[in-house]
Formats: structure tokens, C-alpha cells, sequence
């Protein structure tokens, strides 16, 4: 007669491929925060409730900390310079957005003397970063 | 009698069940870091400084802020919540109003967000801004 009794075998997950997949991931997850990494002052961001999306392809950040310091990539910078990166930037990517970030208790004074140099670029589209309000 | 030879069934050694969880957290993990530097804000058009336009008194809402923040219209000292309440007004009669805000150079960033805030719920296109005491 013929055995016809299956075996009951329990099912196998092999697990050995998962610490791969693990260190894969992290690498992965290191990357691209290595990739991400922006540079940032500090600075306390105002907030506001309705907001839309300023990102563009190219962007130029201009960060104005509560004290008037005005920085680019940075370097902290006076006016004549500040004009200057934009003037160059824009040479050199015409359609570059510019965002003005300020630090919420930052005096209108230093915000408008970033205004007043790229009224004078003929920059009139400006992007003026505030954080969502949650 | 003939024996047949035993079928041997296939484990599944490699089961994928744990990579789909796995799939997703990364999906999870690119959509949260994507938005980490997103700038997001107001994109105003800056007035020209060369050539001022010309508009009409009627059509224009002067709004002072003040070194505090406090926010005036034709000296009369109002709550953000009563200025769009107002604008709501004054939008609705004249459909072309300009909204100028004339900022004090003291003045809080904060503050003026604020106002741009009501500005753009609002949706008053024309809208324009300076600072106290400039000429435009």
C-alpha cells in the first residue's frame, strides 16, 4: 500500500536576508540625509495659517537673523555684496527664485533694506518664507 | 506496485511578505524628507520703485502698523479680526481696492506677516507695502 501520509512540515521564513536588506536601508537612509543636508540660520521662523508652495527649481536663500545680520549660503554679507550674489545668480540662472527668510522679531528696517536691493535688481516675484502654523 | 516518487513541495524561502513593510517605510521615509526643505510662504510681487502706479483714492485702503503691531486704518487703531472684517467690506464695494501697508521700521517681522496673511486670505490682488517714511 502506498504511504500516502504528507509529512506536516512547519513553513520556513529564511530571515538571513533581512539584516541586508536592514544595513541597505540604512545606508539609504544615511544618503539621503547627507544629500538633504540645508544649511540653516538660527533663527525663530514667523508663522502664518494659509500658505502655498514657493520651492522652485533654483533657489537663492536670504536670511535675516532678529539682530539685521543678512547671511547667503552662510556667509554673512552687507548690501553691496548681497546685491551682487543675486545680480550673479541671476546671470547665471535667470529664472532663480529668491526667498527672504526673517526671524520673526526681526525690525521691518533690515527686511526692507533686502526689499530695497532686489526692487533695484528688478527682481519683483519674491518669495517670503513663513513656517505653517499648526 | 509502483512507487510513485515523492513530489517534494517548495518552502518559500524567500518570502517577500517582510519587504512590502519594508517598501512602504521607505515610500514613508522619501515623502517626509522631500518635505523637510520645501519652503513654503507668501509669493509676493514687489512694487516697482521706478514707475509708482497711479491709483485712485477711493480704490486705496491705507493700513499703518506700528512699532508694537498695533494696525490702523485712517488713525483708528483695529484687531486683525476686525481689519478683515472691514476689508471684507470695502472688497466687496469696491472690487479694485488696493491694499497699501505702510510699516513702521521697529515693527516686528511677525507683525507684517500677520497682516500679508489677511492680505492673501482675502485675495486682494493689489496689494503693496513700505516702510514708514519712504517715499513711493
Amino acid at each position: 500500500m502506498i504511504d500516502l501520509k504528507r509529512r506536516n512540515r512547519r513553513p520556513l521564513i529564511a530571515m538571513s536576508s533581512m539584516s541586508d536588506i536592514g544595513f541597505l536601508l540604512l545606508i539609504f537612509i544615511m544618503l539621503i540625509s547627507l544629500i538633504n543636508q540645508r544649511y540653516e540660520e538660527p533663527i525663530e521662523y514667523p508663522e502664518a495659517k494659509l500658505l502655498e508652495k514657493t520651492q522652485e527649481k533654483d533657489n537663492l536663500e536670504i536670511w535675516i537673523e532678529a539682530g539685521g545680520a543678512v547671511s547667503v549660503e552662510g556667509n554673512r554679507v552687507t548690501g553691496e555684496q548681497l546685491e551682487l550674489i543675486i545680480a550673479q545668480s541671476l546671470a547665471e540662472t535667470p529664472g532663480i527664485r529668491v526667498h527672504v527668510i526673517a526671524d520673526k522679531n526681526a525690525p521691518y528696517r533690515h527686511i526692507d533694506s533686502v526689499v530695497k536691493v532686489l526692487q533695484k535688481l528688478q527682481l519683483r516675484v519674491v518669495s517670503f518664507v513663513v513656517k505653517e502654523e499648526l | 506496485m509502483i512507487r510513485l516518487p515523492e513530489r517534494r513541495k517548495i518552502d518559500d524561502p524567500g518570502s517577500s511578505g517582510a519587504l512590502n513593510d519594508l517598501s512602504f517605510i521607505l515610500i514613508i521615509f522619501f515623502i517626509v524628507i522631500a518635505g523637510f526643505n520645501i519652503n513654503k510662504g507668501f509669493l509676493l510681487t514687489l512694487p516697482d520703485a521706478e514707475r509708482p502706479r497711479i491709483v485712485q483714492t477711493d480704490d486705496l485702503v491705507k493700513c499703518r502698523i506700528d512699532a508694537a503691531g498695533t494696525v490702523s486704518i485712517d488713525g483708528n487703531a483695529l484687531s486683525v479680526e476686525k481689519l478683515e472684517n472691514l476689508l471684507v467690506e470695502k472688497k466687496a464695494k469696491w472690487p479694485n481696492m488696493t491694499f497699501l501697508l505702510i510699516i513702521d521700521e521697529d515693527c516686528a517681522w511677525e507683525h507684517v506677516v500677520r497682516v500679508i496673511h489677511e492680505v492673501r486670505k482675502l485675495r486682494i490682488e493689489n496689494f503693496s507695502f513700505k516702510m514708514d517714511g519712504e517715499r513711493r
